[in-house]
């Protein structure tokens, strides 16, 4: 592995899956503590029609895909805030017609020029400098809104209802943090795929939260046990020459299973 | 001046009436309960005055002000606090999200916001619980701590909606001696179904089923019927005295209950009392001979 270090691949691929990971913890673990799961799913899936249509106009892929899974975030948030108890019929429709969008824009793209199983599951060892400004850049983001505005996003996941009576703009909110998971999504697209993304968000942040008590310490622990499941599943990838993300998948739900085992409620 | 004061309110969410000609003042420290049955109004009556849902017809009137220009003044504790208690939060926090938007640090808490809360979970009892994670406490314990976060903002009313649904008696209890201590400096509203303990403790009873019937209830000696004992109140008397269609069938119905608990069945006296407030029917209830 240590050899490996020398190309400029590995470690574009090291430094994106330190830096996804971090941003994945984080977010993940908002989206648990929201029961927004299946929502950040929707989104995952939702993104492939970004995809569909950037490779359709030539556009960048992270942008068209960015955009398409924010769009898709502000959508089911408008939908969503005023009919929660419907939220999964929408979340099931807009994933699925997502998807769609993809796959019809990518038939419609002249010549097969795209390799789609690299967006299904992910393609770390193909990180590009300008990637890792943008994975940089998120995590700043988060990283900036988690700290300044931690209250409020505690308050409006605890309790949304009670946030609201004290003059919390539950709305906003609610909306940013969807804004952030739809990005989140997408740059782990490049590390673990949009199929495998869900597992990425919650499993670690499973393990966090039985072991903190307050969210913060969660999302910076999750953001911890993130990091370490995806360099140990790049170590797994490279020696046995395996997919990375299934192998980071695998590595991550193989530790969840020991610390359940080992691991009891007081 | 009136805390609450509510004038010929009516509200639907949909098509259907939920509320209808709503008539209703609270006083200065008064202890308001508003009991009926379920889905008959009484939490949608509780997110008008807080200003949740409002309507077009009628007026709610908080302090003198629109609920929304008041809300700083309401402490209010919602139903169903035993949801979310995987949640990762400590008591202390909880207690903080009580604190009104204003002067604030730019990272974290300020030093006034966590002495004002550890004083809100003192006036609890909660102190020693401050640094515990919210889920490991008990459901009477937590819903102290929803009190501590309403307390937190210093509000002059404090609304709760069925505060007790999920403990158990002694838990109850010891939430409704709480709320009568609190009842010495501020004025407390709670809905609630377990209306043989509210009874000891309100002054004043609203029975809210579409439509609004207020009880003075402040002076228990001369209005109710006890069993002997000073402090039982159940709820045979309290249907006699609230539900304006049990009224007609009041004597029946009471002197079964008499059968089985007084010895003196023989006389019932019928007597007309007037109420505080305008009720459409005039209600009957027994005094004690």
């Amino acid at each position: 592995m240590i050899e490996a270090l020398q190309f400029d691949f590995m470690q574009h691929a090291l430094l994106a899956g330190i830096l996804v990971s971090f941003a994945a913890g984080i977010i993940g673990s908002l989206i648990v503590v929201n029961r927004m799961v299946f929502l950040a799913g929707g989104i995952a899936h939702t993104s492939y029609g970004g995809i569909g249509l950037a490779v359709y106009f030539g556009l960048p892929i992270f942008l068209g895909a960015s955009l398409f899974a924010v769009g898709a975030a502000l959508l089911i948030a408008a939908l969503t805030l005023k009919k929660r108890h419907r939220m999964d019929t929408f979340i099931g429709l807009i994933w699925a017609v997502g998807m769609a969008i993809g796959v019809i824009f990518v038939d419609l793209t002249p010549g097969y020029n795209v390799d789609l199983m690299s967006y299904l599951f992910g393609s770390i060892l193909a990180v590009s400098t300008q990637d890792l400004y943008f994975m940089a850049g998120l995590l700043a983001i988060i990283l900036a809104v988690v700290t300044f505005k931690y209250r409020d996003i505690l308050a409006v996941s605890y309790d949304s209802e009670y946030a609201g009576l004290r003059g919390v703009n539950v709305r906003f909110f609610y909306t940013l943090i969807l804004v952030l998971s739809a990005l989140t999504v997408v740059v782990a697209i490049k590390v673990v795929g949009l199929i495998l993304v869900i597992a990425m968000l919650t499993i670690p942040v499973y393990i966090a939260e039985k072991l903190s008590n307050s969210l913060f310490s969660m999302m910076f622990l999750s953001g911890a046990i993130a990091t370490l499941f995806t360099l140990v599943g790049l170590w797994f990838s490279y020696t046995y020459d395996l997919t990375s993300g299934a192998s980071i998948i695998i590595v991550s739900a193989a530790s969840l299973g020991l610390f359940l085992l080992l691991y009891r409620e007081k | 001046m009136y805390v609450v004061e509510i004038k010929n309110l009516c509200f639907a969410y949909e098509k259907d009436m939920v509320l209808e000609n709503i008539n209703l003042t609270v006083g200065e420290k008064d202890f308001l309960a508003i009991i009926g049955p379920n889905g008959g109004g009484k939490s949608t009556l509780l997110k008008l005055i807080l200003g949740i849902n409002t309507s077009k017809t009628g007026t709610v009137t908080v302090l003198g002000k629109t609920p929304t220009q008041s809300l700083t003044q309401i402490g209010y504790v919602p139903q169903n606090t035993n949801v979310n208690t995987d949640f990762p939060i400590k008591v202390i926090e909880v207690v903080m999200m009580g604190h009104v938007e204003g002067k604030r640090p730019l990272f974290g808490y300020g030093k006034h916001e966590v002495l004002c809360a550890m004083g809100a979970l003192k006036q609890v009892g909660m102190a020693d619980f401050a640094q515990t994670k919210i889920g490991s406490l008990s459901g009477g314990q937590r819903q102290r701590v929803m009190i501590a976060r309403a307390l937190c903002a210093h509000p002059q009313i404090l609304i709760l909606d069925e505060p007790t649904s999920s403990i158990d008696i002694t838990g109850q209890r010891e939430i409704y001696e709480l709320l009568k201590v609190l009842n010495e400096h501020i004025t407390v509203i709670v809905v609630s179904h377990d209306i043989s303990v509210i009874l000891e403790y309100a002054n004043k009873a609203a029975h809210v089923n579409k439509t609004l019937s207020f009880h003075d209830i402040s002076d228990k000696h001369s209005t109710f019927h006890t069993h002997g004992n000073d402090e039982h109140f159940c709820e045979i008397e309290l249907l006699q005295m609230l539900g304006s269609e049990n009224c007609d069938t009041c004597t029946s119905t009471g002197s079964a209950t008499d059968d089985t608990s007084d010895t003196s069945t023989s006389s019932v006296n019928d007597t007309n009392l007037s109420v505080a407030e305008p009720v459409e029917a005039k209600i009957k209830w027994r005094l004690k001979p």
